[in-house]
């Protein structure tokens, strides 16, 4: 059976090519615009994947990556990082968060900085679904 | 009511890094979101006779736009803050509503008007048309004279000018919510000349007592609170004495509440919250008051 895979991207155009990427491999695409709309769809669809940007309208994916990591019900689903934000600044925010929330969340499992070819995302994605 | 959310709406030419650099320390009242705000003016992505839409610059503006927005938005992420960012090609007032709903931020932090007189005359100005349709409080960031140095202390000292209307009484519930941020706070009214009648001076100094007074006990009603303030009476134009106590008393801000009489007005007569936004050297916090609808 096809996997479902979310891509939370507040720009158009890179959720095209992702979905594009996707419908190319046999993946279901699903698609959200934001860190709101991007939460709201992963309870209600339960991907298997989800490709998150970080610089967001709405909550950026820095939040919604500490929400999923943080609730029991849906830490298991994997996230590819997909974004311009630099690893190393998303890695400290996680930092002064883990400090000032409380608790430590883990790496994201596959963190890819914008752009990349196609071949990569989906070498990606199958790294992590097969 | 505290300032959690703040939109920040640039154009990269007044407000940039630096600016939204010094509104930080209100990270030390409560601010934890910054959602950045670039909007394309529809004219210079438009339909040109000869060349159609100009979908290349159109493209170009948003890169660059993006990419100022990513640098800024790593600082404040490596800081543990929330961001997030919109460009946009619309027009300004309308994409900063459709923001404002979305986002609902605590602050608009915009700059100084920059359409020219005549358009003023029939539009408006960008920070009036703001006032008169949203309840959020608007920064009207500014530099420092012309060397533009960025005010290193915005929230310190700010001047908070009351004609003791409800915007004003909007506007000390905000003031209470920056206690954290503001070092001292000078409150001043003014009394304008007519307001002077007699020409006994006994009478004079009654209507100077009884402002002093009704000064008096707002500052001990944000002393209370927790905030150091001294109380001003001043006489005259009121632009020109809010004006001459900001430079007297060194302000970091101008503070006042701008009601929606005064934005409608504003476009014939030139109300004093809009002069003042529009001309003075000082950043100026307008509180406008709240909507009927």
């Amino acid at each position: 059976m096809s996997k479902k895979v979310l891509v939370v991207d507040d720009d158009p155009d890179v959720r095209s090519f992702v979905v594009t990427v996707l419908e190319e491999n046999q993946y279901i695409p699903l698609v959200a615009q934001d860190g709101v709309e991007g939460l709201e769809t992963i309870k209600k669809q339960r991907p298997d994947l989800v490709i998150l940007d970080v610089l967001m309208p709405r909550g950026s994916g820095i939040r919604l990556y500490r929400i999923l990591k943080t609730d029991d019900d849906l830490s298991q689903i994997p996230v590819i990082m997909f974004t311009g934000i630099a690893l190393r600044s998303f890695l400290k925010s996680q930092k002064v968060l883990d400090e000032f929330k409380g608790g430590e969340v883990p790496k994201p499992d596959i963190y890819l900085e914008k752009p990349v070819e196609p071949e990569e995302l989906v070498a990606a994605i199958k790294k992590k679904l097969g | 009511m505290e300032i959690r959310k703040l939109l920040f709406v640039t154009k990269f030419e007044e407000l940039c890094y630096d600016a939204l650099n010094s509104l930080l320390t209100l990270r030390n009242a409560a601010l934890e979101h910054v959602v950045f705000l670039n909007v394309i003016e529809r004219d210079k992505v438009a339909m040109k006779r000869g060349s159609g839409y100009l979908k290349e610059e159109e493209v170009k503006l948003k890169e660059t736009a993006n990419i100022r927005f990513i640098d800024w938005a790593e600082n404040l992420f490596e800081m543990g803050m929330e961001v997030g960012a919109y460009i946009e090609v619309s027009n300004l007032i309308p994409e900063i509503l459709k923001v404002v709903e979305k986002e609902s931020p605590d602050l608009i932090v915009i700059g100084r008007s920059h359409k020219g007189a005549l358009e003023q005359l029939y539009a408006g100005s960008d920070v009036m048309e703001l006032v008169r349709r949203t309840e959020v409080p608007i920064l009207v960031f500014k530099h420092m004279m012309e060397d533009k140095i960025v005010p290193e202390k915005l929230f310190d000292r700010p001047l908070f000018a009351t004609n003791w209307s409800a915007t004003g009484k909007k506007a000390v519930e905000y003031i209470k919510g920056l206690k954290k941020v503001i070092g001292e706070i000078h409150v001043m009214h003014v009394v304008k000349e007519g307001a002077l009648k007699s020409s006994d001076t006994h009478e004079v100094q009654k209507v100077r007592k009884e402002e002093r007074a009704k000064l008096e006990d707002l500052c001990e009603e944000l002393e209370a609170a927790g905030i150091n303030a001294r109380p001003h009476v001043y006489v005259g134009d009121p632009q020109k004495e809010i004006e001459k106590a900001a430079k007297e008393y060194q302000a970091s801000m101008i503070i006042l509440g701008s009601s929606e009489k005064a934005a409608i007005i504003e476009r014939w007569v030139g109300s004093i919250s809009k002069n003042i936004a529009d001309k003075s050297i000082c950043p100026c916090l307008l509180i406008p008051g709240e909507k009927n609808n």
